[in-house]
């Protein structure tokens, strides 16, 4: 039988068999090739991927150091602030319960439970976007199911109580305490110490490479805050862990580097200073504003300072603006309204507004015009009530004739130097710095001769107070005005720079450096707002500024000590040959001669003081300070000027444009202690606006300290 | 008889060689689910190990009792058991899309059957019979397309459940089978022409959707199915970071912080291999290649054709899926469901292919003595 046959013998021929092995073989082979080349080959490219995976770094928040006064009064610390979490790993397994949790949750908190699916168009900001509790949970457990996720943030502090003692009820539900920057003093300071805001989009790589985490990490934008971002900030810690695919985290792969806190920093201001200052400051202009029925005069500046020690005591720029504002956020109406509001609340015009001078700039004419020579103390010039004078282009330009008139429009007649100094006589002040005939031969100081004393009395260049809206200011010169004006300098140029008006720019504290150097026998020491920077524990940090301007832990060459503070002269006129001697002083341009400087003579400060000293007794301080217990030195200032505004408003008209009150005063006149200037913008008359300001903040100066000293109760 | 007496089973002749190389590749299997799921606490409440053990241990006692059975019952009874496996694929089909849309499961109370796993046994036996009866006609077309009638009256009801990678298990079984039972090169080449042409005429008859499918299947669309690449890419990673000696067992981060998915069953090549190395897998598939070759000389000893095709099917079906496993897994083919031979987790897939081996020990045990 042939079936049976074929059904008892194996008859599968061997060599089909063998083609089935060889094929196996062949595919066998290609997986040990393609395995040697995953595993050894390209071992190294696939184990970092595995570490890639498995390994996240953990950035750990620093905090940020606190800002005090320098009496310890706090102007910006850190607050906790509680938000409520899900960790949505956490959460029970059932989904009653979970609903349940919500709906509690939702009822305490006041975030319904289902609102607002989250997608492209509408996401997951934490605490800025609306979001049901349940899609919250949801987006929580789809992208990150071991990391919390805000549900509400902010939540006052009972209710953060209440949901921290549910947390064994409420699996998964918890509080993450947050710090916020709280300023105490608000507004008084905000110019001062300045607001935080988020990593700013442009430096986001910046900041990212010191270790900061946008929209988590917040940074200076103005102010101390701003200015010393580096030394209050502190460094972030770091961990490096293990997390398995669902993100929870393992085991530290490294030692964690812990955070590293801010330094605090304590600054020079008296915050009951300040306060006074602000006060007086925003009283008398609503006084005035009242008076004329009219919102007349809308900023101003007040800043005081120790003269021997460069300590600022206050700086108020008024109007300012609330910094707790932009704790959380910066509000977009907020910021608009500030940047809108002509009065510019958000810049700091103490140091970062440049205007004309107006007569407080007599300082530096009187002092250069003393050293110079150009007049002598006892020296008598007739001063009418107006000059004419032939206004020069070149040296042989015949001229033509123009008016320079007192503000005295009645004359003061004859006058020596310190009565020119303490009446404010502008036609002294166009004699000594433009020359005048016989009077005053050789075309008085000059203008190149009057840069260099104002260069020296603090005017021109930002003197180093570190304040991140800083001004130079400027003092014009014959090249400077042909580069700018395509203009030459002409005679009349001179007279009006010698009264501080014109092209002559300054900042506010510039004017208080120039009083605060005479004050001080021509010793100009380094204004500061830092008296100490002090470490987490209290403990002050040797600190100083190296002559780039950084605060740096170690001494190097030319840095002088910061931290604790002390007194640093900056130059001394009567002993730094700082002042530059000029060879023909042409009408073209100034021509320095080099090598060759000179100091100031000590005399020349003492004059000035006098004057200064008969301004308050006899001259135009003498109505805001009468019967003050203070005794005071100063001078007034009222500064023409025409801006934008002022322009807008048609009061621009020539000869009777509006203007600047100044009034720079020091006391107690035979030893100084404190040097105050005010500035009131288009305060009109320096005398009548902002003398009054300048006396009472003295006074509030010397009754704090009596009250300090204990001669006075406090009330 | 005669014929009777030269092919009478004899445990000397009981392959202790394959014997030891399955029992080495299901204690590899078991220790590498062991840390597949441990520190997943799902996963452990389940006790894979200790179901994949009893699975084993069952399998190996139904191996023994297959192995004493004469293999040649199987030819006599194949056609009932074609028809009894068609009949509970169609129960299953039919009753399970009307309950829950589709079933792949026979939930006996105690254990969950995949029938689709003891129909490729079914399906070896029954296309071994098949083959034996008819070995001269394949030659004649019309022979190889009734065996392939025969294949498509189980894996029917297979392609339907949905599962479309058993169902080439089930076609490379009967190509295969038919290869060795002689198939003529021409008809080969003439297989492999329309393999590679067929589909494209088909593809034109297909509707919209069909043709949607069968592009997704041939070239996934790399955004559509983030899903599948993310897991090739992870298997890659974790064969890649094991290196020539592995991470060490326990230690591997792919498989440990489940980075891996299915890493205790289709994924568990890679897991292996990042916690034993190149040089662990190797050894791993030098065991396999053994296993197959010991089926493969089962099928050259066995005394009549049938044993031979059943042994070669056996070897065959171990062959495809260790290879189609493994590819997937190298990411030299699409992503597909079959599970590696032994050292998956899987108890019917073990069970069945335990039955297969009991099989070619049925045949080595009653293979021509060639000393009379």
């Amino acid at each position: 039988m042939t079936h049976g046959q074929s059904t008892i013998r194996n008859e599968v021929q061997f060599w089909r068999i063998l083609v089935f092995v060889i094929l196996l073989g062949l595919v066998f082979t290609l997986f040990i090739v393609r395995l040697f080349i995953l595993q050894v080959v390209q071992t190294a490219d696939w184990t970092a991927k595995a570490e890639e995976n498995s390994t996240e770094e953990i950035n750990i928040p620093s905090l940020r150091g606190v800002i005090y006064d320098r009496n310890g009064a706090v102007l910006a610390e850190n607050e906790a602030t509680y938000n409520v979490v899900i960790t949505a790993a956490n959460l029970p397994d059932d989904d009653g319960a979970i609903q349940e949790i919500f709906r509690q949750l939702s009822h305490l908190i006041g975030v319904p439970v289902n609102l607002n699916e989250i997608s492209v168009d509408n996401p997951y900001v934490p605490c800025i976007s609306e979001h049901g509790i349940a899609q919250i949970a949801e987006y929580g457990e789809s992208s990150t199911p071991y990391q919390p996720v805000a549900v509400k943030c902010d939540v006052d502090r009972r209710i953060a109580m209440i949901i921290q003692e549910k947390s064994v009820d409420w699996p998964g539900v918890g509080i993450e305490i947050q710090a916020l920057r709280e300023y105490p003093t608000g507004s008084l300071t905000a110019n001062l110490v300045g607001f935080l805001g988020p990593v700013p989009a442009a430096l986001e790589e910046f900041y990212v490479d010191q270790g900061l985490v946008p929209n988590r990490d917040k940074v200076g934008y103005a102010g101390i805050e701003y200015q010393y971002q580096d030394v209050l900030a502190g460094v972030n810690g770091r961990r490096l862990v293990q997390t398995d695919v669902a993100g929870q985290e393992l085991r530290d792969v490294q030692p964690p580097i812990p955070p590293r806190p801010g330094l605090s920093m304590r600054l020079t201001i008296d915050s009951r200073l300040q306060h006074a200052a602000e006060d007086i400051l925003r009283t008398e202009l609503n006084d005035w504003n009242r008076y004329f029925g009219d919102l007349r005069y809308t900023s101003g500046v007040v800043v005081a300072a120790n003269p021997k020690t460069g300590e600022i005591l206050a700086m108020v720029s008024y109007p300012s603006y609330e910094n707790n504002r932009m704790a959380k956020i910066i509000p977009a109406y907020y910021y608009n309204q500030l940047i809108n509001d002509p009065s510019n609340p958000l810049l700091n015009h103490a140091v970062g507004d440049v205007l004309p001078a107006g007569s407080v700039f007599k300082l530096t004419t009187g002092v250069g015009a003393l050293n110079e020579g150009v007049v002598t103390p006892d020296q008598i010039i007739s001063t009418p009530p107006e000059l004419e004078v032939t206004e020069r282009y070149y040296v042989n330009d015949p001229g033509q004739a123009r008016k320079f008139v007192d503000w005295n429009k009645a004359g003061f007649g004859h006058l020596d130097f310190v009565h020119g100094l303490a009446n404010s006589s502008n036609v002294y002040f166009y004699k000594l710095g433009g020359g005048y005939q016989n009077e005053v031969p050789n075309g008085g100081l000059g203008i190149c001769r009057l840069k260099t004393y104002a260069a020296g009395l603090g005017y021109g260049e930002a003197a180093g107070i570190y304040l991140p809206d800083e001004e130079d200011g400027l003092l014009p010169d014959p090249t400077w005005k042909r580069i700018t004006h395509s203009e030459s300098w002409s005679s009349g140029d001179t007279y009006i720079a010698s009264v501080g008006q014109g092209y002559v720019l300054a900042t506010p504290v510039q004017v208080l450096y120039s009083a605060m150097i005479v004050a001080n026998d021509g010793k100009f020491v380094q204004p500061t707002l830092i008296r100490e920077v002090l470490d987490s524990n209290g403990d002050v940090v040797p600190m100083w500024r190296n002559p780039e301007g950084d605060l740096v832990r170690e001494p190097t060459p030319g840095s002088f000590q910061v931290s604790p503070f002390e007194p640093h002269v900056k130059w001394d006129l009567t002993v730094d040959p700082i002042i530059q001697e000029f060879g023909e002083t042409t009408i073209r341009g100034c021509e320095p001669i080099l090598g060759q400087t000179k100091t100031v003579q000590p005399w020349v400060f003492k004059v000035i003081q006098e004057g200064m000293r008969l301004a308050v007794t006899s001259g135009t301080l003498e109505k805001p300070f009468q019967n003050s217990p203070v005794l005071a030195a100063g001078k007034t200032g009222t500064a023409e000027y025409c801006d934008k505004y002022a322009n807008a408003l048609n009061k621009c008209i020539p000869g009777n444009w509006p203007s600047h009150a100044w009034t720079v005063s020091y006391a107690p006149y035979d030893n100084p202690e404190i040097a105050v200037v005010v500035y009131v913008y288009n305060g009109q008359e320096g005398s009548s606006v902002a003398g009054p300001i300048v006396r009472r903040v003295l006074e509030a100066y010397f009754e704090l300290k009596n009250i300090d000293s204990g001669a006075v109760q406090t009330p | 008889m005669r014929s009777g007496v030269s092919i009478a089973s004899n445990w000397r002749y009981f392959d202790f060689w394959l014997l030891g190389a399955v029992i080495l590749l299901i204690i590899f299997g078991v220790t590498m689910i062991r840390s597949a799921v441990a520190g997943n606490i799902e996963l452990a409440e389940l006790d894979l190990v200790q179901r994949q053990l009893i699975f084993a241990l069952a399998g190996l006692v139904l191996m023994i009792a297959v192995a004493a059975i004469d293999y040649r019952l199987w030819a006599s009874i194949s056609r009932p058991m074609y028809v009894i496996t068609i009949f509970f694929l169609a129960v299953l089909y039919i009753v399970g899309s009307a309950l829950y849309g589709s079933a792949r499961w026979f939930d006996t109370g105690v254990i969950l059957i995949q029938p689709s796993e003891i129909a490729k046994i079914v399906l070896i036996m029954v296309l071994a019979d098949f083959f034996t009866r008819h070995m001269e006609k394949m030659g004649n077309l019309t022979w190889i397309g009734r065996s392939f009638l025969v294949t498509m009256g189980i894996t029917i009801w297979i392609l339907l459940q949905p599962n479309l990678s058993t169902s080439i298990v089930m076609l490379v079984l009967w190509f295969s089978m038919l290869w060795v039972s002689g198939l003529r090169i021409r008809h080969l080449l003439m297989f492999i022409l329309a393999g590679i042409f067929l589909p494209l005429i088909a593809f034109r008859f297909m509707v919209d959707y069909q043709q949607r499918r069968v592009l997704n299947f041939l070239f996934p669309d790399p955004n559509a199915s983030y899903g599948e690449i993310y897991n090739i890419q992870q298997a890659l990673i974790a064969i890649g970071s094991g290196g020539l000696l592995g991470q060490g067992y326990g230690h591997g981060t792919q498989v440990q912080l489940r980075f891996l998915k299915v890493r205790w069953s289709d994924f568990i090549f890679s897991a292996m291999a990042q916690e034993f190395g190149f040089v662990g897998v190797v050894v791993v598939l030098a065991i396999i290649v053994f296993v197959i070759l010991r089926c493969l000389r089962a099928a050259r000893l066995a005394s009549d054709s049938f044993g031979a095709l059943l042994a070669y099917g056996v070897a065959t079906m171990i062959a495809f899926q260790a290879v189609v496993n493994i590819g997937v897994n190298l990411n030299l083919m699409p992503a597909t469901g079959l599970t590696l031979p032994f050292v998956s987790y899987g108890g019917s897939s073990l069970l069945s292919i335990l039955i297969g081996i009991g099989l070619v020990q049925s045949v080595i045990l009653r293979h021509r003595q060639l000393e009379f």
